[in-house]
């Protein structure tokens, strides 16, 4: 049982409920609240997004409806990546594009039977585990533009989300 | 304590006023949030509903547009630079329910700029079209150019953002 230091005289413990509830000392508790609520909202709206994948294009790596994280800060100190899986913005943050970066500011990207090119190479992809047949004219990007693409390319090239963004779209990277 | 309950109060009830103040006397963009809002569901129809609401909605979705309204649309596989009235702007929502079982018009982002002098706003927006029996949503940016005409903020021109080039 606690004492009181002033008065020598020993203090009645506060019910479990209320120490669960409140803790020992609310006044702290209240604070360390705010606080939490605080360092989640800079955290969660500023640093890293919580994502929720929707459809197929980024099949077999992300199945619809996996939570994940945009890693805001990620392009702080370089620039986006080949291979980066990355979102891409329209209006604004609550509905993204979720795809990956195959080709880099003033890179030549094509298709050719499925194999993508870039400057006219072929490009080595181990996430793409599904063939498909897509065959499209070099395309060369300008100096603050990327190339984005999903992973599930078994549908006609029509039907799939592709091509060329300008960097401030990109908002960051995903986490995992 | 009792000085930092006091704060505590007085930020809530300036709080409480400042929002009080919004609701009663709302600002240009609250106006023209309330609008895309409403022309959202409009747009929306479900199979469910019966005939007489969905012309009821079609007939009412003219009513947030001015009356020539300009449209630069460009999706892939569909070009569009005209202008509307009233009546072809009925006709191409009465046409959409006629050629779908459904659809579910939601618009997650706006961004709403107001121009300096009030009577003109531009609203960036995020459209998610959920058409009933499709697999995939239709994304796509827009702009749309609102103007104040007697009072009453119109949208008097559509554009299609590209945010991705195939």
């Amino acid at each position: 049982m606690p004492i009181d230091t002033a008065t020598g005289q020993s203090q009645p413990q506060p019910h479990w409920v209320r120490v669960i509830a409140v803790g020992r000392n609310p006044t702290n508790t209240l604070a360390r609240v705010a606080i939490l609520i605080g360092v989640s909202f800079v955290v969660f709206h500023f640093i890293l997004l919580p994502i929720r994948v929707d459809g197929i294009s980024m099949q077999p790596t992300y199945k619809s409806g996996a939570v994940d994280f945009v890693d805001r800060l990620a392009y702080a100190w370089h620039e986006p990546r080949r291979g980066d899986v990355v979102s891409v913005r329209f209006a604004g943050y609550h509905l993204m594009l979720l795809k990956r970066i195959i080709g880099l500011p003033g890179e030549t990207v094509a298709f050719d039977r499925g194999r993508v090119l870039i400057n006219g190479q072929p490009l080595n992809e181990p996430y793409e585990r599904r063939s498909c047949n897509w065959t499209l004219p070099p395309k060369t990007l300008g100096p603050d533009e990327y190339f984005i693409v999903g992973d599930n390319r078994t549908m006609p090239w029509q039907d799939h989300m592709f091509g060329v963004v300008e960097r401030y779209r990109i908002v960051g990277k995903v986490l995992f | 304590m009792k000085l930092i309950i006091r704060i505590l109060l007085i930020a809530a009830l300036a709080a409480l006023g400042f929002w009080l103040w919004t609701v009663f006397f709302p600002g240009p963009e609250r106006i023209i949030r309330k609008q895309l809002a409403g022309l959202a569901a409009d747009i929306s129809f479900s199979q469910s509903q019966s005939d007489l609401v969905k012309i009821a909605h079609a007939q009412s979705v003219a009513g947030f547009f001015a009356d020539n309204v300009v449209m630069n649309i460009t999706i892939p596989g569909h070009d569009m630079q005209t202008t509307m009235g009233h009546d072809e702007i009925t006709q191409a929502v009465l046409t959409s329910r006629q050629a779908a079982t459904g659809i579910d018009l939601k618009f997650p982002d706006v961004n709403i700029t107001v121009a300096p002098d009030k009577n003109s706003a531009t609203a960036d927006v995020t459209v998610d079209a959920t058409v009933s029996g499709e697999r995939n949503a239709v994304l796509q940016e827009m702009k749309f150019t609102f103007e104040k005409t007697d009072g009453k903020w119109l949208i008097d021109q559509v554009e299609t953002v590209q945010v991705i080039t195939p």
